[in-house]
Protein backbone atom coordinates (compact mmCIF):
# COMPACT_ATOMS: atom_id res chain seq x y z
CA UNK A 1 0.00 0.00 0.00
CA UNK A 2 1.39 3.48 -0.76
CA UNK A 3 -0.65 5.67 1.64
CA UNK A 4 2.62 5.14 4.18
CA UNK A 5 0.51 5.08 7.11
CA UNK A 6 1.35 3.26 10.20
CA UNK A 7 -0.07 -0.42 9.60
CA UNK A 8 2.31 -2.84 8.55
CA UNK A 9 1.56 -4.58 5.15
CA UNK A 10 2.24 -7.99 6.96
CA UNK A 11 -0.79 -6.83 8.72
CA UNK A 12 -3.08 -9.34 6.88
CA UNK A 13 -0.73 -12.09 5.73
CA UNK A 14 -1.10 -15.33 6.15
CA UNK A 15 1.52 -17.39 7.26
CA UNK A 16 1.32 -20.95 7.40
CA UNK A 17 4.72 -23.18 8.88
CA UNK A 18 5.30 -26.35 9.14
CA UNK A 19 1.34 -27.45 9.70
CA UNK A 20 0.33 -31.05 10.34
CA UNK A 21 -3.05 -33.32 11.12
CA UNK A 22 -2.68 -36.69 11.58
CA UNK A 23 -5.79 -38.38 11.81
CA UNK A 24 -6.52 -41.83 13.26
CA UNK A 25 -5.47 -43.79 9.70
CA UNK A 26 -4.51 -40.72 7.42
CA UNK A 27 -1.63 -38.23 7.38
CA UNK A 28 -4.15 -35.71 6.34
CA UNK A 29 -1.15 -32.31 6.14
CA UNK A 30 2.24 -32.93 6.15
CA UNK A 31 4.74 -30.40 7.36
CA UNK A 32 2.83 -27.99 5.39
CA UNK A 33 4.57 -24.21 4.80
CA UNK A 34 3.44 -21.51 2.55
CA UNK A 35 2.53 -17.58 2.91
CA UNK A 36 -0.31 -15.61 1.29
CA UNK A 37 0.29 -12.18 0.63
CA UNK A 38 -2.01 -9.13 1.10
CA UNK A 39 -3.49 -7.35 -1.92
CA UNK A 40 -3.94 -10.34 -4.32
CA UNK A 41 -6.40 -13.37 -5.05
CA UNK A 42 -4.50 -16.17 -4.57
CA UNK A 43 -5.55 -19.71 -5.17
CA UNK A 44 -5.13 -22.61 -3.34
CA UNK A 45 -4.83 -25.59 -5.56
CA UNK A 46 -4.78 -29.39 -5.10
CA UNK A 47 -6.86 -32.62 -5.65
CA UNK A 48 -9.77 -33.87 -3.72
CA UNK A 49 -8.71 -35.31 -0.48
CA UNK A 50 -5.08 -33.27 -0.56
CA UNK A 51 -5.72 -31.81 2.36
CA UNK A 52 -7.29 -28.14 1.70
CA UNK A 53 -9.93 -27.95 3.68
CA UNK A 54 -8.05 -29.23 6.43
CA UNK A 55 -5.58 -26.23 6.47
CA UNK A 56 -8.25 -23.99 6.18
CA UNK A 57 -9.90 -25.24 8.82
CA UNK A 58 -6.48 -25.23 11.39
CA UNK A 59 -6.28 -21.88 9.73
CA UNK A 60 -9.71 -20.79 12.03
CA UNK A 61 -9.37 -22.76 14.86
CA UNK A 62 -12.01 -25.19 14.21
CA UNK A 63 -9.57 -28.23 13.32
CA UNK A 64 -6.05 -28.24 16.05
CA UNK A 65 -3.15 -29.29 14.71
CA UNK A 66 -0.61 -32.27 15.51
CA UNK A 67 2.20 -30.11 14.70
CA UNK A 68 3.03 -26.46 13.42
CA UNK A 69 1.23 -23.37 13.20
CA UNK A 70 -0.83 -21.27 11.49
CA UNK A 71 -1.02 -17.28 12.13
CA UNK A 72 -2.86 -14.52 10.44
CA UNK A 73 -0.91 -11.01 10.80
CA UNK A 74 1.24 -12.72 13.15
CA UNK A 75 -1.06 -13.68 15.19
CA UNK A 76 -3.39 -17.30 15.59
CA UNK A 77 -6.93 -17.05 14.90
CA UNK A 78 -8.37 -17.61 18.53
CA UNK A 79 -5.51 -14.96 19.90
CA UNK A 80 -7.35 -12.06 17.39
CA UNK A 81 -9.35 -10.27 19.63
CA UNK A 82 -12.65 -9.27 16.86
CA UNK A 83 -11.85 -12.14 14.55
CA UNK A 84 -14.68 -10.78 12.54
CA UNK A 85 -13.59 -7.76 12.01
CA UNK A 86 -10.04 -9.24 10.94
CA UNK A 87 -10.87 -12.55 8.40
CA UNK A 88 -14.46 -13.43 7.09
CA UNK A 89 -14.57 -17.15 6.45
CA UNK A 90 -16.65 -19.34 3.50
CA UNK A 91 -16.47 -22.59 4.56
CA UNK A 92 -19.62 -24.37 3.26
CA UNK A 93 -22.75 -23.24 1.56
CA UNK A 94 -24.99 -25.02 3.97
CA UNK A 95 -23.62 -23.64 7.32
CA UNK A 96 -27.12 -21.64 8.40
CA UNK A 97 -30.46 -23.07 10.32
CA UNK A 98 -32.82 -24.31 7.69
CA UNK A 99 -35.60 -22.71 9.29
CA UNK A 100 -34.14 -19.46 10.19
CA UNK A 101 -34.38 -16.17 7.20
CA UNK A 102 -31.54 -15.22 6.00
CA UNK A 103 -31.33 -12.07 7.53
CA UNK A 104 -31.89 -13.15 11.13
CA UNK A 105 -28.74 -15.30 10.58
CA UNK A 106 -26.74 -12.54 10.23
CA UNK A 107 -28.17 -10.93 12.78
CA UNK A 108 -27.25 -13.96 15.15
CA UNK A 109 -23.57 -13.83 14.33
CA UNK A 110 -23.92 -9.80 14.78
CA UNK A 111 -24.94 -10.34 17.72
CA UNK A 112 -22.37 -12.61 19.02
CA UNK A 113 -19.59 -10.89 16.79
CA UNK A 114 -20.77 -7.41 18.80
CA UNK A 115 -21.19 -5.92 15.43
CA UNK A 116 -23.86 -3.22 14.86
CA UNK A 117 -27.41 -4.75 13.66
CA UNK A 118 -27.55 -2.73 10.41
CA UNK A 119 -24.31 -4.43 9.35
CA UNK A 120 -26.69 -7.31 8.16
CA UNK A 121 -28.56 -5.73 6.08
CA UNK A 122 -25.53 -4.08 4.42
CA UNK A 123 -23.97 -7.23 4.00
CA UNK A 124 -26.92 -8.87 2.71
CA UNK A 125 -27.12 -5.94 -0.06
CA UNK A 126 -23.38 -6.18 -0.85
CA UNK A 127 -23.92 -9.81 -2.45
CA UNK A 128 -27.12 -8.54 -4.21
CA UNK A 129 -29.55 -10.80 -1.68
CA UNK A 130 -31.67 -7.97 -0.05
CA UNK A 131 -35.02 -9.34 -1.98
CA UNK A 132 -34.45 -12.71 -0.13
CA UNK A 133 -33.88 -11.25 3.11
CA UNK A 134 -36.90 -12.49 5.08
CA UNK A 135 -37.08 -16.10 2.98
CA UNK A 136 -36.12 -19.22 5.36
CA UNK A 137 -33.06 -20.76 4.23
CA UNK A 138 -34.29 -23.98 3.26
CA UNK A 139 -35.66 -21.88 0.54
CA UNK A 140 -32.39 -20.67 -0.91
CA UNK A 141 -30.87 -22.11 -4.05
CA UNK A 142 -27.27 -23.11 -4.04
CA UNK A 143 -26.14 -20.17 -5.30
CA UNK A 144 -28.08 -17.95 -2.94
CA UNK A 145 -26.84 -20.01 0.32
CA UNK A 146 -23.17 -19.45 -1.30
CA UNK A 147 -23.75 -15.73 -1.66
CA UNK A 148 -25.24 -15.57 2.20
CA UNK A 149 -21.98 -17.38 3.13
CA UNK A 150 -20.29 -14.78 1.78
CA UNK A 151 -22.08 -11.77 3.21
CA UNK A 152 -21.85 -13.64 6.75
CA UNK A 153 -17.55 -13.47 5.54
CA UNK A 154 -18.18 -9.43 5.12
CA UNK A 155 -20.01 -8.66 8.28
CA UNK A 156 -17.44 -7.04 9.90
CA UNK A 157 -15.40 -5.73 7.13
CA UNK A 158 -12.23 -8.08 7.52
CA UNK A 159 -8.82 -7.52 5.89
CA UNK A 160 -8.01 -11.01 4.92
CA UNK A 161 -10.86 -13.16 3.21
CA UNK A 162 -10.61 -17.03 2.85
CA UNK A 163 -13.40 -19.29 1.14
CA UNK A 164 -12.76 -23.28 0.23
CA UNK A 165 -14.55 -24.02 -3.39
CA UNK A 166 -16.97 -21.09 -3.34
CA UNK A 167 -17.55 -21.60 -6.93
CA UNK A 168 -19.47 -24.52 -5.81
CA UNK A 169 -22.63 -24.68 -7.13
CA UNK A 170 -22.94 -20.85 -8.88
CA UNK A 171 -24.46 -20.61 -12.39
CA UNK A 172 -21.49 -19.03 -15.13
CA UNK A 173 -23.57 -15.55 -14.07
CA UNK A 174 -22.56 -16.38 -10.14
CA UNK A 175 -19.46 -17.04 -10.96
CA UNK A 176 -18.43 -13.84 -13.33
CA UNK A 177 -20.04 -12.09 -10.17
CA UNK A 178 -17.90 -13.88 -7.59
CA UNK A 179 -14.81 -13.22 -9.93
CA UNK A 180 -15.13 -8.97 -10.09
CA UNK A 181 -16.03 -9.32 -6.67
CA UNK A 182 -13.03 -11.20 -5.21
CA UNK A 183 -10.62 -8.97 -7.24
CA UNK A 184 -12.31 -5.82 -6.27
CA UNK A 185 -11.46 -6.88 -2.61
CA UNK A 186 -7.89 -7.87 -3.62
CA UNK A 187 -7.23 -4.94 -5.23
CA UNK A 188 -8.46 -2.28 -2.02
CA UNK A 189 -4.98 -4.38 -0.36
CA UNK A 190 -7.14 -7.22 0.91
CA UNK A 191 -5.55 -10.95 1.48
CA UNK A 192 -8.00 -13.15 -0.03
CA UNK A 193 -7.22 -17.25 -0.12
CA UNK A 194 -9.21 -19.23 -2.32
CA UNK A 195 -9.58 -23.00 -2.62
CA UNK A 196 -10.83 -24.62 -5.99
CA UNK A 197 -10.32 -27.43 -7.72
CA UNK A 198 -11.87 -25.36 -11.07
CA UNK A 199 -8.35 -24.39 -12.49
CA UNK A 200 -9.98 -23.29 -15.67
CA UNK A 201 -11.80 -20.10 -13.18
CA UNK A 202 -8.17 -20.13 -11.11
CA UNK A 203 -6.28 -18.98 -14.23
CA UNK A 204 -8.77 -15.98 -14.72
CA UNK A 205 -8.62 -15.16 -10.97
CA UNK A 206 -5.89 -15.82 -9.15
CA UNK A 207 -2.66 -14.14 -8.44
CA UNK A 208 -0.42 -16.71 -6.88
CA UNK A 209 -1.34 -20.27 -6.41
CA UNK A 210 -0.47 -22.60 -3.74
CA UNK A 211 -0.47 -26.23 -5.02
CA UNK A 212 -0.57 -28.70 -2.61
CA UNK A 213 -1.00 -32.95 -3.09
CA UNK A 214 -0.97 -35.42 -0.66
CA UNK A 215 -0.82 -32.95 2.31
CA UNK A 216 2.47 -31.48 0.79
CA UNK A 217 3.29 -28.64 -0.79
CA UNK A 218 4.15 -29.15 -3.99
CA UNK A 219 4.48 -25.65 -5.75
CA UNK A 220 4.03 -21.72 -4.48
CA UNK A 221 4.19 -18.64 -6.37
CA UNK A 222 2.92 -16.10 -9.08
CA UNK A 223 0.45 -17.78 -11.74
CA UNK A 224 2.90 -16.58 -14.48
CA UNK A 225 6.30 -18.09 -12.85
CA UNK A 226 4.28 -21.34 -11.86
CA UNK A 227 3.29 -22.27 -15.26
CA UNK A 228 6.30 -20.73 -16.59
CA UNK A 229 8.64 -23.19 -14.70
CA UNK A 230 6.64 -25.87 -16.56
CA UNK A 231 8.71 -24.06 -19.74
CA UNK A 232 9.45 -26.86 -21.02
CA UNK A 233 6.41 -27.54 -22.19
CA UNK A 234 5.72 -25.33 -24.82
CA UNK A 235 4.91 -26.40 -28.00
CA UNK A 236 4.03 -24.81 -31.67
CA UNK A 237 1.20 -25.79 -33.35
CA UNK A 238 1.51 -26.08 -37.10
CA UNK A 239 -1.54 -27.14 -39.79
CA UNK A 240 -0.16 -28.47 -42.90
CA UNK A 241 -1.21 -30.10 -46.73
CA UNK A 242 2.38 -31.48 -46.35
CA UNK A 243 3.20 -33.22 -43.01
CA UNK A 244 5.30 -35.57 -43.86
CA UNK A 245 7.91 -32.92 -45.72
CA UNK A 246 7.90 -30.51 -42.53
CA UNK A 247 8.36 -33.23 -40.20
CA UNK A 248 11.31 -34.75 -42.40
CA UNK A 249 12.84 -31.29 -42.52
CA UNK A 250 12.14 -31.07 -38.47
CA UNK A 251 13.91 -34.11 -38.15
CA UNK A 252 17.38 -32.61 -39.05
CA UNK A 253 17.20 -30.30 -35.62
CA UNK A 254 16.20 -31.01 -32.24
CA UNK A 255 12.53 -30.81 -32.59
CA UNK A 256 10.04 -33.44 -31.50
CA UNK A 257 6.73 -33.69 -33.69
CA UNK A 258 3.60 -35.67 -32.40
CA UNK A 259 0.10 -35.48 -34.65
CA UNK A 260 -2.83 -34.69 -32.62
CA UNK A 261 -6.59 -36.13 -32.70
CA UNK A 262 -7.22 -33.21 -35.48
CA UNK A 263 -4.47 -34.37 -37.23
CA UNK A 264 -2.25 -30.91 -36.38
CA UNK A 265 1.38 -31.37 -35.76
CA UNK A 266 2.43 -30.68 -31.50
CA UNK A 267 6.01 -29.61 -32.37
CA UNK A 268 8.33 -29.39 -28.84
CA UNK A 269 11.94 -28.35 -28.67
CA UNK A 270 11.60 -25.80 -31.10
CA UNK A 271 10.20 -22.09 -31.36
CA UNK A 272 7.23 -20.91 -33.92
CA UNK A 273 9.80 -18.71 -35.69
CA UNK A 274 12.33 -21.75 -36.12
CA UNK A 275 9.42 -23.67 -37.07
CA UNK A 276 8.62 -21.16 -39.94
CA UNK A 277 12.08 -20.75 -41.13
CA UNK A 278 12.30 -24.56 -41.59
CA UNK A 279 8.97 -24.64 -43.19
CA UNK A 280 10.10 -21.86 -45.13
CA UNK A 281 13.22 -23.37 -46.55
CA UNK A 282 11.28 -26.88 -47.41
CA UNK A 283 9.22 -25.12 -49.10
CA UNK A 284 6.24 -26.58 -47.14
CA UNK A 285 2.80 -24.81 -47.38
CA UNK A 286 1.71 -23.48 -43.63
CA UNK A 287 -1.76 -23.08 -42.70
CA UNK A 288 -1.58 -22.09 -38.97
CA UNK A 289 1.55 -21.81 -36.72
CA UNK A 290 0.50 -21.48 -33.16
CA UNK A 291 2.62 -20.85 -29.98
CA UNK A 292 0.97 -23.24 -27.32
CA UNK A 293 1.73 -21.86 -23.58
CA UNK A 294 0.69 -24.78 -21.09
CA UNK A 295 -2.16 -23.81 -18.92
CA UNK A 296 -2.59 -23.45 -15.81
CA UNK A 297 -4.78 -26.58 -15.55
CA UNK A 298 -1.87 -28.76 -17.20
CA UNK A 299 0.91 -27.26 -15.21
CA UNK A 300 -1.48 -28.69 -12.22
CA UNK A 301 -1.37 -32.23 -13.74
CA UNK A 302 1.82 -32.71 -14.34
CA UNK A 303 2.55 -31.43 -10.86
CA UNK A 304 0.23 -33.24 -8.89
CA UNK A 305 0.34 -36.44 -11.43
CA UNK A 306 0.43 -39.94 -9.02
CA UNK A 307 -0.35 -37.69 -6.18
CA UNK A 308 -3.66 -37.55 -6.36
CA UNK A 309 -6.83 -39.31 -5.55
CA UNK A 310 -7.93 -41.42 -2.25
CA UNK A 311 -5.11 -41.67 0.61
CA UNK B 1 -20.31 -12.33 27.25
CA UNK B 2 -23.79 -10.29 27.36
CA UNK B 3 -23.49 -10.04 23.75
CA UNK B 4 -22.98 -13.88 23.42
CA UNK B 5 -26.22 -14.52 25.86
CA UNK B 6 -28.07 -12.08 23.57
CA UNK B 7 -26.50 -13.89 20.30
CA UNK B 8 -28.14 -17.48 21.79
CA UNK B 9 -31.40 -16.31 22.98
CA UNK B 10 -31.73 -14.64 19.02
CA UNK B 11 -31.09 -18.15 17.83
CA UNK B 12 -33.85 -19.21 19.73
CA UNK B 13 -36.59 -16.79 19.09
CA UNK B 14 -35.88 -16.89 15.29
CA UNK B 15 -36.73 -20.66 14.96
CA UNK B 16 -40.25 -21.96 15.80
CA UNK B 17 -38.77 -24.61 17.67
CA UNK B 18 -39.21 -23.10 21.26
CA UNK B 19 -42.63 -21.97 20.24
CA UNK B 20 -43.55 -25.81 19.77
CA UNK B 21 -42.23 -26.51 23.19
CA UNK B 22 -44.05 -23.54 24.95
CA UNK B 23 -47.51 -25.26 23.26
CA UNK B 24 -46.60 -28.15 24.51
CA UNK B 25 -45.64 -27.11 27.61
CA UNK B 26 -49.16 -24.91 27.80
CA UNK B 27 -51.04 -28.28 26.88
CA UNK B 28 -49.67 -30.52 29.82
CA UNK B 29 -50.80 -27.71 32.40
CA UNK B 30 -54.04 -28.03 30.34
CA UNK B 31 -54.44 -31.51 30.75
CA UNK B 32 -52.62 -32.18 34.77
CA UNK B 33 -54.66 -29.00 35.93
CA UNK B 34 -58.15 -30.84 35.91
CA UNK B 35 -56.51 -33.96 36.94
CA UNK B 36 -54.66 -32.53 40.05
CA UNK B 37 -57.95 -30.80 40.49
CA UNK B 38 -59.79 -33.61 41.14
CA UNK B 39 -56.79 -35.30 43.03
CA UNK B 40 -57.59 -32.42 45.74
CA UNK B 41 -60.65 -32.73 45.78
CA UNK B 42 -60.63 -37.06 46.41
CA UNK B 43 -58.13 -36.99 48.64
CA UNK B 44 -59.30 -33.22 51.12
CA UNK B 45 -62.82 -35.32 50.66
CA UNK B 46 -60.55 -38.24 52.98
CA UNK B 47 -60.73 -40.48 49.28
CA UNK B 48 -57.26 -40.61 49.45
CA UNK B 49 -56.44 -44.44 50.37
CA UNK B 50 -58.04 -46.03 47.53
CA UNK B 51 -55.30 -43.65 45.08
CA UNK B 52 -52.55 -44.72 47.46
CA UNK B 53 -52.76 -41.10 48.73
CA UNK B 54 -51.84 -41.19 52.44
CA UNK B 55 -50.60 -39.35 55.28
CA UNK B 56 -48.74 -35.67 54.65
CA UNK B 57 -49.11 -36.38 51.07
CA UNK B 58 -52.96 -35.60 51.51
CA UNK B 59 -52.95 -32.92 53.47
CA UNK B 60 -54.91 -29.79 51.78
CA UNK B 61 -51.42 -27.98 51.69
CA UNK B 62 -49.48 -30.85 49.77
CA UNK B 63 -52.27 -31.29 47.50
CA UNK B 64 -52.39 -27.31 46.92
CA UNK B 65 -48.74 -27.56 46.01
CA UNK B 66 -49.59 -30.23 43.80
CA UNK B 67 -52.35 -28.37 41.86
CA UNK B 68 -50.10 -25.28 41.76
CA UNK B 69 -47.41 -27.28 39.81
CA UNK B 70 -49.42 -28.37 37.29
CA UNK B 71 -48.15 -29.84 34.25
CA UNK B 72 -44.39 -30.00 35.67
CA UNK B 73 -43.80 -33.32 34.55
CA UNK B 74 -44.09 -32.09 30.57
CA UNK B 75 -42.89 -28.79 31.21
CA UNK B 76 -39.09 -30.30 32.57
CA UNK B 77 -38.78 -32.38 29.75
CA UNK B 78 -39.45 -29.71 27.35
CA UNK B 79 -36.96 -27.27 28.26
CA UNK B 80 -34.53 -30.18 28.94
CA UNK B 81 -35.26 -30.40 24.88
CA UNK B 82 -34.72 -27.30 24.35
CA UNK B 83 -31.32 -27.35 26.11
CA UNK B 84 -30.47 -30.32 24.00
CA UNK B 85 -31.73 -28.72 20.56
CA UNK B 86 -29.40 -25.30 21.91
CA UNK B 87 -26.11 -27.21 21.14
CA UNK B 88 -27.35 -30.53 19.25
CA UNK B 89 -28.34 -27.84 16.01
CA UNK B 90 -25.67 -26.47 15.86
CA UNK B 91 -24.15 -29.56 14.95
CA UNK B 92 -27.48 -30.76 12.77
CA UNK B 93 -27.42 -27.29 10.93
CA UNK B 94 -23.88 -26.87 10.54
CA UNK B 95 -23.77 -24.01 12.52
CA UNK B 96 -20.99 -24.54 14.64
CA UNK B 97 -18.66 -23.37 12.18
CA UNK B 98 -20.12 -19.99 11.97
CA UNK B 99 -20.57 -19.99 15.97
CA UNK B 100 -17.12 -20.68 16.13
CA UNK B 101 -15.27 -18.53 13.87
CA UNK B 102 -17.55 -15.37 15.50
CA UNK B 103 -16.13 -16.63 18.89
CA UNK B 104 -12.94 -19.00 18.92
CA UNK B 105 -13.39 -19.16 22.85
CA UNK B 106 -15.33 -22.28 22.92
CA UNK B 107 -15.77 -21.95 26.54
CA UNK B 108 -17.23 -18.75 26.10
CA UNK B 109 -19.90 -19.78 23.60
CA UNK B 110 -21.03 -23.46 26.15
CA UNK B 111 -20.85 -20.88 29.26
CA UNK B 112 -23.26 -18.30 27.40
CA UNK B 113 -25.73 -21.54 25.86
CA UNK B 114 -25.79 -21.92 29.81
CA UNK B 115 -27.09 -18.93 30.90
CA UNK B 116 -29.42 -18.63 28.28
CA UNK B 117 -30.75 -22.40 28.73
CA UNK B 118 -31.29 -20.86 32.53
CA UNK B 119 -33.01 -17.60 31.55
CA UNK B 120 -35.71 -19.61 29.40
CA UNK B 121 -36.32 -21.79 31.86
CA UNK B 122 -36.99 -19.19 34.11
CA UNK B 123 -39.37 -18.14 31.82
CA UNK B 124 -41.02 -21.32 31.35
CA UNK B 125 -41.29 -21.41 34.82
CA UNK B 126 -42.56 -17.95 35.06
CA UNK B 127 -45.26 -18.71 32.44
CA UNK B 128 -46.49 -21.72 33.44
CA UNK B 129 -46.45 -20.82 37.24
CA UNK B 130 -48.54 -17.60 36.99
CA UNK B 131 -51.11 -20.00 34.95
CA UNK B 132 -51.09 -22.32 37.83
CA UNK B 133 -51.50 -19.84 39.77
CA UNK B 134 -54.39 -18.51 38.74
CA UNK B 135 -56.46 -21.40 37.94
CA UNK B 136 -55.97 -22.99 41.43
CA UNK B 137 -56.55 -19.85 43.50
CA UNK B 138 -59.33 -19.69 41.15
CA UNK B 139 -60.32 -23.38 42.10
CA UNK B 140 -59.56 -23.90 45.58
CA UNK B 141 -60.94 -19.90 46.56
CA UNK B 142 -64.57 -21.30 44.75
CA UNK B 143 -64.19 -24.71 46.56
CA UNK B 144 -63.96 -23.03 50.20
CA UNK B 145 -60.38 -23.99 51.05
CA UNK B 146 -59.02 -20.26 50.31
CA UNK B 147 -56.20 -19.87 48.17
CA UNK B 148 -53.59 -21.85 50.74
CA UNK B 149 -50.74 -19.40 49.59
CA UNK B 150 -49.69 -18.48 53.02
CA UNK B 151 -48.83 -22.54 53.30
CA UNK B 152 -45.07 -22.90 53.54
CA UNK B 153 -45.36 -26.05 51.76
CA UNK B 154 -46.94 -24.24 48.77
CA UNK B 155 -44.34 -21.59 48.66
CA UNK B 156 -41.77 -24.47 48.89
CA UNK B 157 -42.79 -26.41 45.87
CA UNK B 158 -43.36 -23.46 43.53
CA UNK B 159 -39.75 -22.29 44.92
CA UNK B 160 -38.54 -26.01 44.04
CA UNK B 161 -40.43 -26.28 40.87
CA UNK B 162 -38.19 -23.06 39.37
CA UNK B 163 -34.96 -24.97 40.82
CA UNK B 164 -36.21 -28.03 38.69
CA UNK B 165 -36.55 -26.02 35.89
CA UNK B 166 -33.24 -24.13 35.80
CA UNK B 167 -31.72 -27.54 36.28
CA UNK B 168 -33.10 -29.25 33.50
CA UNK B 169 -32.26 -26.68 30.76
CA UNK B 170 -28.92 -26.48 32.00
CA UNK B 171 -28.51 -30.65 32.02
CA UNK B 172 -30.31 -30.40 28.52
CA UNK B 173 -27.18 -28.50 27.42
CA UNK B 174 -25.05 -30.59 29.07
CA UNK B 175 -26.49 -33.74 27.32
CA UNK B 176 -26.29 -31.65 23.84
CA UNK B 177 -23.06 -30.86 24.31
CA UNK B 178 -22.14 -34.88 25.24
CA UNK B 179 -24.27 -36.55 22.05
CA UNK B 180 -23.81 -33.94 19.52
CA UNK B 181 -26.43 -35.95 17.24
CA UNK B 182 -29.66 -34.42 17.78
CA UNK B 183 -31.39 -37.52 17.28
CA UNK B 184 -29.34 -40.05 19.60
CA UNK B 185 -29.14 -36.73 22.29
CA UNK B 186 -33.20 -36.18 22.36
CA UNK B 187 -34.17 -39.82 22.14
CA UNK B 188 -31.33 -40.58 25.12
CA UNK B 189 -32.85 -37.78 27.53
CA UNK B 190 -36.55 -38.50 26.55
CA UNK B 191 -36.01 -42.27 27.63
CA UNK B 192 -33.85 -41.47 30.54
CA UNK B 193 -36.18 -39.11 31.68
CA UNK B 194 -39.72 -40.41 30.70
CA UNK B 195 -39.64 -44.29 31.12
CA UNK B 196 -36.35 -44.22 33.35
CA UNK B 197 -38.60 -43.08 36.59
CA UNK B 198 -41.04 -46.17 36.49
CA UNK B 199 -38.15 -48.52 35.36
CA UNK B 200 -36.14 -47.29 38.20
CA UNK B 201 -38.51 -47.67 40.74
CA UNK B 202 -39.20 -51.64 39.65
CA UNK B 203 -35.39 -52.15 39.63
CA UNK B 204 -34.86 -50.67 43.26
CA UNK B 205 -38.09 -52.39 44.79
CA UNK B 206 -36.80 -55.90 42.97
CA UNK B 207 -33.20 -54.84 44.54
CA UNK B 208 -34.62 -53.68 48.20
CA UNK B 209 -36.67 -56.81 48.14
CA UNK B 210 -33.69 -59.51 47.21
CA UNK B 211 -31.27 -57.98 50.01
CA UNK B 212 -34.40 -57.65 51.99
CA UNK B 213 -33.62 -53.47 52.87
CA UNK B 214 -35.65 -50.96 53.05
CA UNK B 215 -32.95 -48.57 52.88
CA UNK B 216 -31.86 -49.69 49.26
CA UNK B 217 -34.89 -47.85 47.79
CA UNK B 218 -33.26 -44.82 48.95
CA UNK B 219 -30.65 -44.97 46.13
CA UNK B 220 -33.25 -43.82 43.31
CA UNK B 221 -31.84 -40.70 43.71
CA UNK B 222 -28.96 -41.41 42.02
CA UNK B 223 -31.13 -41.50 38.85
CA UNK B 224 -31.71 -37.84 37.88
CA UNK B 225 -35.64 -37.93 36.85
CA UNK B 226 -35.69 -40.13 40.28
CA UNK B 227 -33.63 -37.11 42.39
CA UNK B 228 -36.12 -34.36 40.47
CA UNK B 229 -39.08 -36.48 41.90
CA UNK B 230 -37.78 -36.78 45.10
CA UNK B 231 -36.61 -33.08 45.06
CA UNK B 232 -40.04 -32.02 44.98
CA UNK B 233 -42.07 -34.61 47.02
CA UNK B 234 -42.59 -32.84 49.85
CA UNK B 235 -42.55 -34.91 53.78
CA UNK B 236 -40.45 -37.70 54.64
CA UNK B 237 -40.86 -40.80 53.66
CA UNK B 238 -38.61 -44.12 54.80
CA UNK B 239 -38.67 -45.28 50.65
CA UNK B 240 -37.20 -41.85 49.98
CA UNK B 241 -34.10 -39.67 51.23
CA UNK B 242 -34.82 -36.30 51.67
CA UNK B 243 -35.54 -33.55 49.21
CA UNK B 244 -32.26 -31.96 49.61
CA UNK B 245 -30.43 -35.07 48.71
CA UNK B 246 -32.24 -34.94 45.24
CA UNK B 247 -31.28 -31.48 44.74
CA UNK B 248 -28.03 -32.07 45.07
CA UNK B 249 -27.67 -34.67 42.40
CA UNK B 250 -29.64 -33.17 40.14
CA UNK B 251 -27.08 -29.53 40.31
CA UNK B 252 -24.07 -32.51 40.59
CA UNK B 253 -25.48 -34.20 36.95
CA UNK B 254 -26.04 -30.33 35.51
CA UNK B 255 -22.45 -29.81 36.32
CA UNK B 256 -20.84 -32.81 36.06
CA UNK B 257 -22.61 -32.85 32.53
CA UNK B 258 -21.95 -28.75 31.73
CA UNK B 259 -18.21 -29.20 32.68
CA UNK B 260 -17.50 -32.91 30.43
CA UNK B 261 -19.60 -31.33 27.84
CA UNK B 262 -17.32 -27.69 28.25
CA UNK B 263 -13.98 -29.65 27.92
CA UNK B 264 -15.21 -32.31 24.93
CA UNK B 265 -15.93 -28.80 22.86
CA UNK B 266 -13.09 -26.86 23.55
CA UNK B 267 -11.14 -29.88 21.89
CA UNK B 268 -13.52 -31.44 19.16
CA UNK B 269 -12.31 -30.94 15.51
CA UNK B 270 -15.26 -28.92 13.60
CA UNK B 271 -15.26 -30.53 9.99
Amino acid sequence: MSDGQSRPTNDAQIVVSGLTKQYRNVLAVNNLSFTVAPGRVTGFLGPNGAGKTTTLRMLLNLVTPTAGTATIGGRRYPELTEPLRHVGAVLEASSAHKGRTGINHLRVICAAAGLPRQRADEALALVGLTPAAKRKFKGYSLGMKQRLGIAAAMLGDPRVLILDEPANGLDPEGIRWMRGFLKALAAEGRTVLVSSHLLSEMQLLADDVVIIAAGQLVRQGPVEQVIGSMAQSVRVRVRTPQAEELTRALAEGPATVETDEHGALMIGGVDAPTVGRVALTAGVELHELTTERPDLERVFLELTAGKAGIR
Amino acid sequence: MSNLVRSELLKIRTTSTWWWLAIGALLSIAMAFPLNAWLFNTTVDGGGEELGVVGDAASAPAQAANLYTSGQYLGLLFVMLIGILMVTNEFFHQTATTTFLATPRRSAVIVSKLIAASLLGFAFWLVTTVIDLGAGAAFLALNDHGTLLGEWEVQRALLLNLMAYAIWTVLGVGIGTLITNQLGAVITASVLYLIGTQVIGVLFLLLSSWLDSMAVLKWQVIWPAAASQIMITPGESEMYPPWWVGALVLVGYALASGIVGLLLTRRRDIS
